[in-house]
């Protein structure tokens, strides 16, 4: 099978694989970086989401051979000791139910807080009603999301 | 104490004493560990051991069931090292299985009175090391102190002495002023690991040598392989075996590769010939249509107070509706999946379900090995809801790993895990009510056409000879445990069942049964003109708690709900005006299982050209005893609210020639944050024993909405989904 150079959490990786492997199974079997969920595989839940060149992505819909050349962070790399605001106000609101969503859930607001500090109320909808939680946490994400744009600066 | 050296001398020269004395000194070197029950762990190095024994799917028990046994037993949170049961003998006798809100309920005793006992083991065990009286003593924060003179012990320390105490029948617990976590909010335990990719799901279980496989199904219900060529599937890079398989749910052909795409590829690529079986021109449209004609038939008794078909041939105001609850999918986030390891004489599961034991049985006997030579293992679990409850996934794993000989974990794609389910079965009900001259409510006769739950086998032929069969198993929820006060009430039961697998969903039998029972008080207090919040007070009066069976109605709880919620949302307040929607409010109630009483107010708008609906408010009012966790239970209220806004919205899974015709969330759509409404969660204090929780909040919602929608429009629609082009019509 074909060799290909992945870049996954500032370290490099050869994979063997198909070229059209999603990278969503890339990461999960080859590189056993499991924290990145399937929850639906054509891109309409958001469960998969990782940063791509440090914008939200979904790893389900992007190949192996397109991967190549490009950064990657997945929720094991969002930050070094799991201290990201929006990991600790994920925890503060304490918006985890069976928790299954959530790492998709943190890297789409993680990118979004990177583009917008501070998101009105309709920006984050607009945003994370792309994304599916089958537990309904979605009032806690909100405020999770405000609360890690008013700390985020103290980091 | 003899020295190690002054022990081999001596040892030297008596051989046959040496190994029972080796032994006697090994024992002393080696301080034992302490564990008086099967929670509870205690290693002289101090670190502390507590078992969880029911499965995490986000209900929230890894926090709440340590947190009982932490507060009688006195440990600091932070010293606890969390263990999650598997069926091993450890377990025996102890329910593993997760089911029917059933966690906290059936755990407060057991889980109070294990930490309590070694609570008191490791008082005694220290009072006597310093030879003063137990009551002298206290337990705090993973020590034991001796108040007047401050000694003090870690239960490390204590660990050895405390394991050779007996352990006492009845250790006295704790006064309820003294919970330390009882009652406190606590956030999640698993927090960190979740939010940092660490967390176990079943999904990422790697076992080493594992392969992955995703099992090609026949679409049709009770369909068959008939032939398959494996070619095309073996040409995909990666794939290493195509076998049929017999178990589980829905039979097919197994494809297993080195990686899970290859597998999905591979069964993608796979042609199979199929039988289509008996079922291949059902078509649940149709079968709605049979249970509404079923309407023309007497049922099974449910209920029979007064007199209702006299009191309904008499004059005065009546009315009549039906109403109708489609077919359902639980389709949680995390898809179905399992790893078995199958070796000689033995198995390892690795496994996301509610039901541990159950899938050990079944293994066992698939394999034809003893129980014990079976282990699952309980994984976190990306959502359960009640599909969980059986084990399917489980003989699919267990026979492709016998069958490649290695451990193999199978795979359900989203679509397997939509169609492939077992469904929330469909309800109709109709409803007739009526008033005396005097406008007094004076009967309600209500009839449910329903299915059995097909997970739990068919009924034999004794239960449905008794004519009086779902009144002794106190069902269907909601309508046997109808708590309103009428005069004449009556209610039978229909039976009517399709080729479609049916099981549990999230609050069972109650959310078709609650729509229909709360839209008609809503309807008949709007015929009569009356208040539909104060027409439930008054139906609820004297407050008296009604004993059916077995089952007690507590109304004076459900009351005590219906105030609080009409309190924090302003029941009687001027409605909203908005420029160009319509706004409205309604009210449901519902006990669920007897404990937990949950009344909901819903706030809505709807478009005056597009009929487009907003859900912008739900205010909970809940009284579920003593409240072990307050942040979970809001938690709770909020999930159980979201869930039934999907059904009330949304949901609904159709069937086309013997296939569900949805297969992931573009067809089966959920509730997303951009609809989902602001959600109140209001706790009535309660020191009554805890009620279960995890599915209370979701019954109302339906309702809730449907007459707030009714309110906001005078359009009343009785058969879910609430859509906008029903709206319209």
């Amino acid at each position: 099978m074909p060799k290909y150079t992945l870049r996954v959490n500032r370290q490099v990786h050869q994979v063997d694989a198909d070229p059209e492997m999603p990278l969503l199974w890339a990461l999960r079997d080859l590189l056993q970086l499991t924290g990145t969920k399937y929850g639906c595989g054509i891109g309409i839940c958001g469960a998969c989401t990782v940063h791509e060149d440090g914008r939200a992505a979904r790893s389900c819909e992007i190949t192996v051979a397109n991967a190549v050349g490009r950064e990657y962070v997945t929720i094991e790399g969002l930050s070094a000791a799991g201290d990201h605001p929006c990991q600790r106000a994920w925890i503060e609101e304490d918006v985890s139910q069976c928790g299954y969503c959530q790492a998709g859930m943190m890297m789409t607001a993680a990118a979004l807080l990177a583009e917008k500090p501070h998101p009105s109320d309709a920006e984050i909808d607009l945003v994370m009603s792309e994304l599916v939680c089958r537990c309904g946490t979605y009032q806690r994400i909100r405020k999770a999301i405000h609360r890690a744009a008013s700390e985020g600066k103290a980091t | 104490m003899r020295t190690r050296r002054e022990f081999l001398k001596t040892a030297a020269g008596a051989g046959f004493v040496l190994a029972i004395d080796l032994k006697a000194f090994c024992a002393a070197e080696a301080k034992a560990d302490f564990s008086p029950n099967a929670y509870i762990e205690i290693h002289p190095d101090n670190n502390i051991r507590l078992w969880v024994t029911r499965t995490e799917m986000g209900q929230g028990v890894r926090t709440t069931l340590p947190m009982m046994l932490a507060d009688e037993l006195e440990v600091e949170w932070s010293q606890i090292q969390l263990e999650q049961a598997a069926t091993v003998p450890r377990f025996q006798g102890i329910r593993l299985r997760t089911s029917g809100s059933g966690s906290t309920v059936g755990t407060y005793n057991s889980l109070r009175k294990a930490g309590a006992t070694a609570r008191v083991m490791l008082i005694g065990a220290a009072a006597d090391k310093w030879g003063v009286e137990p009551a002298t003593c206290r337990a705090q924060a993973g020590s034991v102190v001796h108040l007047p003179s401050g000694r003090k012990a870690t239960y490390g320390q204590l660990a050895d002495a405390a394991s050779k105490r007996p352990v006492p029948e009845n250790p006295p617990l704790k006064d309820p002023k003294e919970f330390r976590y009882i009652g406190k909010p606590m956030k999640r335990t698993d927090g960190h690991a979740i939010l940092t990719g660490t967390a176990t799901y079943g999904l990422d279980t790697r076992v080493p040598g594992m392969l992955y496989a995703v099992v090609k199904r026949c679409p049709y219900l009770k369909g068959s392989v008939i032939s398959f060529d494996r070619s095309k599937a073996m040409a995909v890079r990666g794939v290493r075996h195509v076998i049929p398989i017999e178990s589980g749910l829905a039979t097919g052909v197994a494809v297993v590769a080195d990686q899970t795409w290859s597998a999905m590829k591979g069964a993608e690529a796979l042609e199979v010939n199929w039988n289509p079986g008996p079922n291949c021109n059902f078509d649940s449209d149709q079968f709605l249509g049979e249970m509404e004609e079923a309407l023309g038939e007497s049922g099974y008794y449910v209920r029979g107070d007064g007199d209702a078909a006299q009191a309904a041939a008499s004059e005065g105001r009546k009315l009549e509706a039906v109403y109708e609850f489609p077919f359902q999918a639980h389709a949680p986030l995390e898809v179905m999946n399992c790893v078995a390891d199958v070796r000689a004489d033995s198995c390892e599961i690795w496994v996301p379900t509610q039901a541990p034991t159950t899938a050990q049985e079944y293994t066992a006997k698939q394999l034809g090995i003893p129980v014990e030579a079976v282990t699952v293992n309980v994984t976190l679990t990306g959502g359960g809801f009640g599909r969980r409850l059986f084990v399917d996934y489980v003989p699919e794993a267990v026979e492709i790993s016998k069958a490649i000989g290695k451990p193999v974990q199978v795979v359900w794609t989203r679509s397997d895990d939509m169609r492939f389910g077992f469904f929330q079965p469909p309800s109709i009900v109709r409803i007739a009510g009526g008033f005396d001259h005097a406008g007094k409510p004076l009967f309600w006769s209500q009839r449910s056409v329903g299915c059995d739950l097909s997970m739990f086998g068919p009924l034999d032929a004794k239960a449905l000879a008794d004519p009086r069969h779902y009144f002794n198993d106190g069902s269907p929820w909601g309508s046997f445990d109808n708590p309103y006060n009428f005069p004449n009430l009556q209610a039978d039961f229909v039976r009517r069942n399709s080729p479609v697998p049916t099981g549990p969903w999230r609050a069972v039998e109650y959310p078709g049964q609650v729509f229909a029972r709360e839209s008609f008080i809503d309807e008949m207090a709007h015929a009569a003109g009356r208040d539909p919040l104060e027409l439930r007070l008054e139906l609820l009066q004297p407050g008296d708690v009604l004993k059916l069976g077995d089952a007690k109605v507590d109304r004076g709880r459900l009351i005590g709900a219906l105030r609080l919620v009409a309190e924090k949302s302003n029941w009687h307040q001027a409605p909203v005006t908005m420029p160009d929607r319509l706004w409205g409010h309604g009210v449901a109630c519902n006990i669920y299982s007897d404990d937990c009483f949950m009344a909901q107010v819903a706030e809505v708008s709807v478009g005056k050209s597009a009929g487009d609906i907003r859900v912008h408010r739900i205010v909970c009012a809940l009284d579920c005893g003593r409240v072990i966790n307050p942040l979970g239970l809001e938690g709770q209220t909020e999930s159980g609210v979201t869930w039934g806004l999907t059904a009330t919205l949304r949901g609904r899974i159709d069937f086309r020639n013997g296939t569900a015709v949805q297969e992931n969330y573009v067809d089966y759509e959920v509730i997303r944050m951009h609809e989902a409404p602001v959600i109140e969660t209001h706790i009535l204090p309660s020191e009554l024993s805890p009620g279960g929780f995890g599915e209370t909040a979701v019954p109302p919602v339906a309702p809730a909405v449907a007459n707030a929608i009714f309110a906001a429009t005078g359009k009343r629609v009785r058969r879910l989904p609430i859509t906008s082009k029903k709206l319209r019509a």
